[in-house]
């Protein structure tokens, strides 16, 4: 981090002053091992707080910058080395997380995965696990945190995790096992309903889907309403052989893009935080250090803006000088920016923050 | 206690009926004798049960288990602790397997719990992880899953239920002090081992320490006597053979393996061989869930292709994570 001291120091008191009345309610706080870092995610764990309030007390008077807590719940969080601890059992924690090649790129397709966050949680953590205990929070940076607590999930080690994480990113996924064929002759492909769940409900949907939306994409016979009501109310049935192709195995070949696009893609680079139970997660609703961003939690994924809703609450205006060029970016809700190289600007505390931390600016002494 | 009762608690020595059965039996010298048998049998895979005619008996046979218990909680060697436990999960599922009236109750006191629905079988979803055994075929990818519950067959659920005895049995508490003897039967049994028994395995094997960091990870379990599943070990197969081992030198690397069995695994590595299977890609070993570093190299076997200075780099990241891990 390239802050000057003013810059540290101003930005400790608007994050101290923060902390004041920000909502610090972790679940059982008393069982989780903290970690603090002033300028990188940890430089110091083995911490614990007995209640919000004494977790308030030393944000507001030491204030680091990054504060994460254990997804794991301990007799004796703060004993060391780890297996002194008294491991009782860890939240379920996904981690949605964006790569971009810019500096700012990623801040721009927050949107875009609000959609496989959608469908994390809707299709897979409740519809196929059948969790209920699912909170959401904004990473405070390039993504989003799924905590699941239902007590029977919470005793899973880390094998049994990994399989949970598999099946969300679609590994080991066949989808041509979906499929049998009877061996009678002629033979009848056997293959998923609809009224089936997990990967074998989801494809028979998404192929009705594309039959009812692009059905062209399959076969160009099922342009044709009545080859395709066939083929649909064969797929209802669970016989996938009135689909007009002469043999069943280029039927399936040509399922293979449907069955691809049904995992959730964007879990894939932090599978180890769910299957690590060591691992420690952001403190919701505490700050991201590196951004400023609050790691708010949200419950309506559909309305959620964190570029609007995760921005440090201020009133105040202060003046920066950018270091670097930025580009146009949607900060408390307007177009802000591009900024210039040298360009000194006025702006509302939290966005002249955001781009301090960057590091792609520095405050103006008056 | 009854009859049935009894006999219930000599086919599951490990049951609450079991404990009940011996709670007022003396250990004697003839049931550490017995415990050491039982110890040695796993050793040798043998899987039958022994006959108990008489009622007598019974009990003895039922307290043998726990005295072997006492003795592994004493020697603390991982590798026959793992065996034991291997086979006495093997032993119950055969057990399972010819009195099919057996299988709720004893699924049932591992909490493995099915309802029926319209002629499907369905168990909890984190019960069917904790118990499920770690090969393809129980992958939740492919299976009937919905609202937290797993389609599972009748055998099957024996299947788990031989899972959770396995994981059951291995959990043996430490036995710092044992009564003198527990003590004589654990060195007589040490005594009775071959020789030869450290000298094998991985260890007189592997002399040349240089691998991709996934095979060196999955060489360290076997080490550890962990077991592997299908896919790891199929990996291991093939790199071997890739890199030139003899099959009696693959062999003897599986052979650490607490559930080692030198039939299967030869006949296993000879399938391997005859029928040419390749080194999985990257890509595979991936999806596997095997792959534990950043190399870059499309194939394992590239590793070899690689220097010093790049291999030193790889492994000091995966140091690196691992301590992160445990910090």
């Amino acid at each position: 981090m390239s802050m000057t001291e003013t810059d540290r120091a101003m930005m400790t008191k608007v994050f101290s002053s923060y902390y004041r009345q920000a909502d610090l309610d972790v679940v059982a706080i008393g069982q989780r091992e903290f970690g603090v870092g002033f300028s990188r995610k940890i430089e110091s764990r083995h911490l614990s707080f007995m209640s919000p309030g004494e977790l308030r007390n030393y944000l507001t008077s030491n204030t680091p910058f990054f504060v994460s807590h254990s997804i794991s719940y301990y007799d004796y969080p703060g004993a060391t080395p780890m297996e002194k601890k008294g491991w009782k059992g860890a939240d379920l924690v996904f981690d949605l997380d964006l790569h971009s090649e810019t500096k700012y790129g990623a801040f721009l397709l927050l949107g875009k995965v609000k959609a496989d966050l959608a469908r994390l949680v809707r299709d897979f953590i409740k519809g196929d696990f059948g969790c209920n205990d699912v909170t959401l929070n904004f990473s405070g940076n390039r993504g989003y945190h799924v905590h699941v607590r239902d007590k029977d999930f919470r005793v899973l080690g880390s094998e049994e995790r990994r399989e949970l994480v598999d099946y969300v990113m679609g590994n080991g996924l066949n989808y041509r096992d979906f499929f049998s064929e009877t061996p009678a002759k002629p033979a009848k492909l056997l293959g998923p309903r609809q009224d089936e769940g997990g990967y074998r409900g989801r494809f028979a949907n998404m192929t009705l889907k594309v039959l009812e939306e692009k059905p062209a994409t399959i076969h160009r016979n099922l342009k044709q309403e009545k080859a395709r009501e066939v083929f649909v109310k064969g797929i209802m049935e669970g016989n996938w052989s009135t689909s007009p192709f002469q043999k069943n195995g280029e039927l399936i070949a040509r399922l293979g893009p449907i069955a691809q696009a049904l995992p959730v893609a964007s879990v894939d680079t932090d599978a180890g935080v769910t299957q690590d139970l060591s691992k420690l997660i952001r403190v919701p609703n505490s700050i991201h250090g590196d951004t400023g961003l609050i790691a708010k939690t949200f419950d309506d994924i559909d309305s959620f803006e964190p570029l609007r809703d995760a921005l440090l609450p201020s009133s105040q205006i202060i003046k920066i000088r950018f270091l670097e060029d930025v580009p146009e970016l949607p900060l408390r809700g307007e177009a802000t920016g591009p900024f210039k190289k040298d360009e000194e600007k006025e702006l509302n505390l939290a966005v002249a923050g955001f781009y301090v931390l960057k590091g792609s600016a520095t405050i103006v002494k008056r | 206690m009854e009859k049935g009762g009894l006999n219930f608690a000599v086919r599951y020595p490990f049951s609450e009926d079991a404990k009940k059965a011996i709670a007022d039996i003396q250990l004697t010298e003839r049931i550490a004798d017995l415990a050491v048998e039982r110890i040695k049998k796993a050793l040798a895979g043998e899987m039958r049960a022994r006959a108990v005619l008489h009622e007598s008996d019974k009990e003895e046979e039922i307290a043998s288990f726990a005295a072997a218990r006492m003795i592994l909680g004493y020697l603390r060697n991982p590798f026959l602790t793992s065996r034991f436990a291997v086979n006495e999960a093997k032993i119950a599922h055969n057990w399972l397997d010819r009195n099919e009236n057996d299988v709720e109750a004893v699924a049932r006191s591992f909490g493995i719990e099915t309802t029926d629905r319209k002629g499907r079988m369905l168990l909890r979803l984190p019960v069917y992880l904790r118990y499920s055994p770690r090969s393809v075929d129980y992958r939740i990818t492919n299976r009937r899953l919905e609202d937290g519950m797993v389609d599972i067959t009748s055998h099957e659920k024996k299947r788990l239920t031989e899972e959770a005895v396995r994981k059951h049995v291995e959990r043996i508490p430490l036995v710092r002090d044992p009564p003198d003897v527990i003590k004589n039967a654990g060195e007589k049994l040490l005594e009775s081992l071959p020789k030869t028994q450290e000298a094998r395995g991985i260890g007189a094997v592997m002399k040349v320490e240089d691998h991709p960091p996934c095979v060196e990870r999955l060489l360290e379990s076997l080490r550890k006597h962990e077991n592997l599943n299908h896919q790891a070990r199929y990996y291991l197969a093939t790199y071997f053979m890739a890199i030139g081992m003899k099959d009696e030198t693959i062999m003897q690397a599986f052979s650490d393996a607490p559930d080692f069995n030198q039939k299967t695994t030869a006949y296993q590595v000879g399938q391997i061989r005859k029928k040419g299977y390749s080194v999985p890609s990257c890509a595979t070993v991936m999806t596997y869930g095997l792959c534990c570093a950043v190399c870059r190299i499309g194939s394992p076997l590239n590793w070899h292709t690689l220097g010093k200075e790049r291999k030193d780099v790889i492994k000091e990241q995966v140091a690196a994570r691992t301590e992160e891990r445990t910090a």
